[in-house]
């Protein structure tokens, strides 16, 4: 499962018409002020695709709105083609999967119970877990390589286990859509490497991944697209080697860089003054 | 490609391994369970047994157990045998009541930790037993608490008190950021405001001092079967419905964002269960006055021995519970004979060394 993407060739070209997230003029505000103004997003099956964008860009408000956590004021959002003012939170957290940078840590939730509560939508019985749950855990458990410390405390894992453990409990949620905020944040270039070709092999088992991430050399060697924000605006939506430009850049996050391509794939050097 | 099918073999061959020891450990799991729920529940019953010999007409083993089994088949004690009527009349509904209170406040604080995200709460400290010891002394000293109507005024005016003490501190808390932290500091200053409130109470009615002092100490002396019912019903229908929603308990220990995550409604879930945990603290010290530290100690002592899963932790809690108070009551009936200790007073004097422990070998994982 964890296959080097690269190596196989970089991003899938396969034909997928079937479009799992549509977004269409999306607006949202905390305050008066809009946070989101109009964002458009198509996303088909088993696409990868990052949000990239400065602090405070949208990125977090815009996949709040998408799984319903905040209520959009204007704009629909459409998840394999239902629109998620008709569904219940229950009815969307069986398509739409969120992992979050980080988790609240104490009382003492093994590795194992933890993963497990991403099987909560679909308890039939309100006790124990069904054979068919503990199935798929263990098989996500092992996957990501957590499961032999599946006793383990939460708090006692490292950062990059932890990450995993993230990870698996938004796969046992068997979701068409996976949003992973910033997965990569707290980890060392080993792990991000390790966690991009895991969402890179989510993503070619089907599941549309959208990822919101500031390593920008990451996003493009791992992603199929990228799209760009900025003050709650799409500035460009398309494949890594069209939206990161040296001029996208600059106008984005007001800086200069460098664009060096590596077999197609581009990639950002800042020029440091 | 041998090399990679071997490979592969072996990886097939330590998934196996893997899950079966995965296996081993949910049958143990559930072992634990069994041995904690038969092994408390008959601990419960020898002592419950133990606490009918305590007293001032004292009884052997024995007799109690005789007593106890000539009372459950002939529906009520005999009416030549002295030491079957005070069982029947005295120390049985005293003893049903200390084991109700003590399982109540437990899983009244499994919950309460579970909805605050905070380990360091309890009934206590989030104001509801101060709540319901205002609802209560106000109403006594209001007139209300006498005769006949007694049996309903008292849990009620505990009830209302204990709702809107919890009501206002959770307010005040979310209002404040919602930070673990919040929720504690509001509710030591709801619960200060009200005991303060309770002295001037006291102050403008010395009369009956004596009377509401021994309510807020706590005490299990003078209850009655009809209190014991009420109690006994008022606090296992709130156990039975917080063990009903153990599962979804168990994802609001991710915070409320990621409990929504996956597919829960947190407003409506939180606010019901937190009357419902209001009400459970409200039928604890309704009739036995404010006993603290019960509900806070007693799940983490639980989470100590089956961990975090509130399908486990709650009804060992209750069990645990149930008979940490049991003992407790024992101690006060006996230490000190022929008078008896204030056991809300005796379990605060032992409950804060261990809560103080408490703080400093887990207050920084939880970042307060």
């Amino acid at each position: 499962m964890l296959c080097d993407a690269r190596a196989q060739g970089g991003r899938s070209t396969s034909v997928s018409p079937e479009t799992v997230l549509r977004v269409h003029n999306l607006v949202f505000g905390y305050t008066e002020k809009n946070t989101l103004e109009g964002v458009d997003i198509d996303a088909k099956k088993g696409e990868f695709v990052a949000l990239v964008g400065p602090n405070g860009s949208g990125k977090t408000t815009m996949m709040r709105c998408i799984n319903k956590i905040l209520r959009q004021r204007e704009g629909t959002v459409e998840i394999t083609g239902k629109d998620t003012k008709g569904l219940t939170l229950d009815e969307i957290s069986r398509l739409c999967t969120t992992v979050p940078a980080t988790t609240p840590l104490g009382f003492s939730l093994s590795t194992k119970e933890f993963v497990t509560l991403g099987r909560s939508p679909y308890a039939k019985t309100w006790m124990w877990e069904s054979d068919e749950d503990v199935e798929i855990v263990e098989k996500a458990m092992w996957d990501f390589g957590i499961l032999h410390f599946s006793e383990r405390r939460l708090d006692e894992l490292s950062s990059g286990e932890r990450a995993r453990a993230l990870l698996a409990k938004g796969v046992v949620q068997q979701p068409k859509l996976m949003m992973v905020d910033e997965p990569s944040a707290h980890l060392d270039i080993k792990y991000k490497i390790q966690v991009m070709q895991m969402l890179k092999s989510l993503a070619e088992n089907g599941i549309t991944v959208l990822m919101a991430s500031h390593d920008i050399n990451l996003v493009t060697a791992y992603c199929d697209k990228v799209l760009l924000l900025h003050g709650g605006r799409i500035v460009d939506y398309g494949t890594p080697a069209e939206v990161v430009t040296e001029e996208s850049m600059k106008k984005v996050f007001d800086i200069d860089v460098r664009i060096i391509r590596e077999s197609g794939v581009p990639y950002i050097l800042p020029s440091v003054t | 490609m041998p090399q990679s099918d071997t490979k592969a073999l072996e990886a097939e061959k330590k998934f196996s391994e893997l899950k079966n020891k995965e296996e081993f450990r949910r049958k143990h799991a559930k072992t634990k369970l069994f041995i904690i729920l038969v092994g408390g529940t008959l601990a419960l019953a020898v002592t419950y047994i133990f606490s009918l010999t305590m007293g001032i007409f004292p009884l052997t083993f024995a007799e109690a157990l005789r007593g106890v089994c000539n009372i459950v088949f002939n529906w009520g004690p005999s009416d030549t045998n002295m030491g079957e009527k005070i069982i029947y009349y005295l120390r049985m509904p005293r003893s049903i009541c200390a084991i109700c209170v003590g399982a109540g406040l437990a899983v009244a604080g499994a919950v309460m930790q579970a909805l605050i995200k905070n380990p360091l709460v309890d009934p206590f400290i989030t104001g509801v037993s101060s709540g319901a010891s205002f609802g209560v002394v106000a109403i006594t000293l209001g007139g209300f608490a006498s005769g006949v109507m007694a049996g309903f005024t008292i849990p009620i005016a505990a009830i209302i008190g204990a709702i809107a003490a919890f009501s206002v501190t959770m307010f005040v808390a979310e209002m404040a950021g919602g930070k673990a932290m919040s929720y504690v500091l509001a509710g030591v200053i709801i619960s200060t405001g009200l005991s303060s409130a309770i002295t001037l109470m006291i102050y403008f009615n010395v009369k009956d001092y004596h009377m509401i002092m021994r309510w807020m100490f706590g005490s299990f002396t003078d209850l009655s079967w009809n209190s014991a019912c009420i109690i006994f019903l008022g606090t296992l229908i709130p156990m039975a419905i917080a063990f009903l929603f153990s599962k979804k308990l168990n994802v609001m220990l991710l915070g409320e964002e990621q409990a929504m995550y996956l597919g829960i409604d947190v407003r409506t879930l939180k606010r019901g269960l937190m009357v419902l945990v209001a009400v459970l603290a409200a039928f604890c010290v309704a009739y036995c006055g404010v006993i603290g530290f019960v509900g806070l100690i007693i799940p983490h002592l639980c989470r100590m021995l089956i961990g975090g899963d509130h399908r486990l932790l709650i009804p060992s809690s209750a069990v645990v519970g149930g008979f940490v108070l049991l003992v407790a009551d024992i101690f006060c009936k006996t230490a000190a004979a022929p008078s008896e200790l204030p056991i809300g007073a005796v379990v605060a004097v032992l409950g804060v060394p261990f809560f103080l422990m408490l703080m400093v070998k887990e207050g920084k994982r939880y970042a307060m």
